[in-house]
């Protein structure tokens, strides 16, 4: 267990391939997160998901960024919690056809595995951006048009899930 | 859900093996108790990378063929600089070559960890999935994802990326790692050795199924070192061997009405390329380390239990780390990442083991270098009628099976290759019919 302060072991993780079109839009919005967020927030990318398991260990607080599917028009910004106490992600490690990455571990199969290792962060929201395409190639218009509002999504995410950490920290303290 | 024909016989569908690097299906027909038909059904769109490749110049397959798999994009690499320059008649230098045997090792760490702990594992164990399997084998998942962090930690260090590597050029590279850079890397790798050999012991440990095939094995080979990045000529256990630029005189691909990928003949016959023919047909050149972790594990120097291919792979795993470790204490600062390479108009071959067997490309190339054919093999397509035979073999021998645990079986009959469509298999809509 991580012996961090809510306002320290802060992570931003961009997750997909430069590459293969909008997967790209986890690590370009994870590059503007490091711009403006500080020494205080380690930021990385990665390609794999099976590399999150040990990524964000350790860390309190965690967002990720991916691109995702969900039929939604492309753009469009979804957050959703993760963490300890989140509710299980439905899915089933290597077994959600299309849904993950090589292999098809995907970042759910990453969280649920995190969770049963004890390397889950405690806050964890993932951040995801409806993708268009992804194909090799260029990101789309409508990805690269809401790259500004996932950056300030990232940043107010990582806000609240610091807050919602303070607040637990009180509650437990009182 | 079940077909039951109007014959009485029985029919075993496996719909969906859907998945990122590729989609299939399985088809079992059965009557009377005996297995009559079996079709591996690879029904993955095309992709059309080798009509991508035409018109296309000489120096482009390493970066184009690379985003063809995920798992094994430095099998690409390998086999396609190596061609051109063997059309090129450009001859590396030795650094050259170790370094690209240093990423290779990345690659195999990376690619082996991953099947071997999270694909495959699961099935010997009785779980369905590694989620599963970590709540009892936590110390096992740990140790699977510390092993393959390392290969990609090597990867990224010596290719530029984890997946889909960019440093790689025809003639070399674009940079060399340093020392240093190097250095950083060894304990993570020094320890992989240590745990890679203690999981060679619990792989052996495993209940395996009595299932031999005596497939003709076929795999690279070079007489310095166990085949990863290259060899100099392709050996057979029915004794053929030849070199390298002869491969498509003894390979042919044809089409098949059930696939979507090319089946292919050697010398006109089925035959199997993979972890169990690297082994078999190269255990002399495994270091004495491992060598002897195989031995104790209970494999002798050819293996044709396609159910133990979970334990050489585990020795390959334990010697991939071996060789990282070899490489980097030999390296020094200063060499060369490439040499000056100038097109020439001809037809050339190059081979790599990727880790789930032997591919091969073949292109040829105008006097300026433009691509104007252009074929690659891959291992999953070789092997594609020797897993419809261990399917066959395996629904024949366990046809008293319930629908559920057939399906298991010839589940982990595909998984034994690691396919790109194995852990599709998960995926089975099964559909059984019985007489």
């Amino acid at each position: 267990m991580s012996a961090a302060t809510a306002d320290e072991g802060m992570l931003v993780i961009g997750l997909g391939q430069p590459d293969r079109g909008d997967d790209a839009v986890g690590p370009v919005v994870a590059a503007r997160v490091r711009e403006l967020a500080g020494d205080s927030v380690t930021v990385l990318t990665r390609e794999d998901p099976t590399a999150l398991v040990q990524a964000w260990d350790g860390y309190r607080v965690a967002v990720l960024i991916d691109a995702v599917l969900t039929g939604a028009d492309p753009g469009t910004l979804t957050v959703r919690k993760a963490g300890r106490d989140a509710e299980t992600l439905p899915t089933h490690a290597f077994t959600a056809a299309g849904r993950g990455g090589s292999h098809a571990f995907g970042v759910a199969g990453a969280v649920e595995l995190s969770r049963t290792l004890g390397t889950l962060p405690e806050q964890l929201a993932i951040v995801g951006i409806e993708a268009e395409t992804f194909d090799h190639g260029p990101m789309s218009d409508a990805v690269v048009a809401c790259v500004d509002d996932a950056v300030a999504t990232v940043i107010a995410t990582l806000a609240r899930a610091v807050g919602e950490l303070k607040d637990t920290e009180a509650g437990t303290c009182a | 859900m079940t077909h039951q024909l109007k014959d009485g016989g029985q029919v075993l569908n496996v719909g969906m093996l859907a998945r990122v690097e590729g989609e299939g299906g399985m088809h079992i027909e059965i009557k009377d108790r005996q297995v009559v038909d079996v079709k591996l059904n690879i029904f993955e769109p095309p992709r059309f990378y080798e009509g991508f490749l035409r018109g296309r110049t000489y120096t482009e397959p390493p970066d184009i063929t690379a985003r063809i798999c995920g798992i094994c994009p430095v099998a690409y690499q390998s086999a396609s600089t190596e061609a051109m320059e063997n059309i090129c008649g450009i001859v590396t230098t030795p650094e050259i070559q170790l370094m690209r045997r240093l990423l290779y090792c990345g690659e195999w760490i990376e690619s082996h960890a991953l099947h071997i702990f999270m694909l495959h594992a699961p099935d010997f164990l009785g779980y369905e999935s590694v989620l599963e399997m970590a709540k009892t084998y936590p110390d096992v998942v740990k140790m699977a994802l510390r092993l393959k962090k390392a290969g990609n930690d090597l990867m990224e260090l010596v290719g530029g990326r984890a997946i889909h590597p960019v440093n790689v050029k025809v003639g070399g590279f674009y940079r060399m790692p340093t020392v240093a850079e190097l250095e950083d890397l060894r304990p993570d790798l020094e320890r992989g050795i240590e745990d890679a050999l203690a999981a060679v012991e619990l792989v052996a440990g495993f209940d395996f199924p009595e299932m031999e095939q005596d497939y003709t094995y076929v795999s690279l080979r070079h007489p310095d070192w166990y085949p990863l990045e290259r060899g100099n000529e392709i050996v057979a256990t029915n004794g053929v061997r030849f070199p390298v630029a002869e491969i498509p005189q003894h390979i042919e691909e044809f089409h098949v009405a059930h696939s979507n990928a090319l089946h292919a003949r050697f010398d006109g016959g089925t035959y199997f390329v993979g972890p169990l023919a690297r082994y078999s047909n190269n255990f002399d050149q495994l270091s004495p380390r491992c060598q002897e972790a195989a031995v104790k594990a209970g494999l002798t120097e050819t293996c044709r239990n396609p159910f133990k291919s979970i334990i050489v792979r585990t020795v390959e795993l334990a010697y991939a780390f071996e060789e990282a470790v070899r490489i980097i204490d030999l390296w020094r600062d200063g060499h060369a990442p490439s040499v000056p390479i100038a097109p020439r108009a001809g037809e050339g071959v190059g081979a790599s083991e990727a880790p789930r067997g032997t591919i091969w490309h073949r292109y040829c190339i105008d006097a300026d270098g433009v691509i104007e054919d252009a074929q690659i093999v891959p291992p999953t397509s070789q092997n594609q009628a020797s897993i419809e035979a261990d399917l066959r073999l395996a629904a024949q021998q366990w046809v008293d099976l319930d629908d559920h645990m057939l399906t298991h079986r010839c589940e982990e009959a595909i998984r034994n290759y690691d396919p790109c469509i194995s852990c599709a298999t998960h995926f089975l809509d099964l559909r059984v019919k019985r007489s």
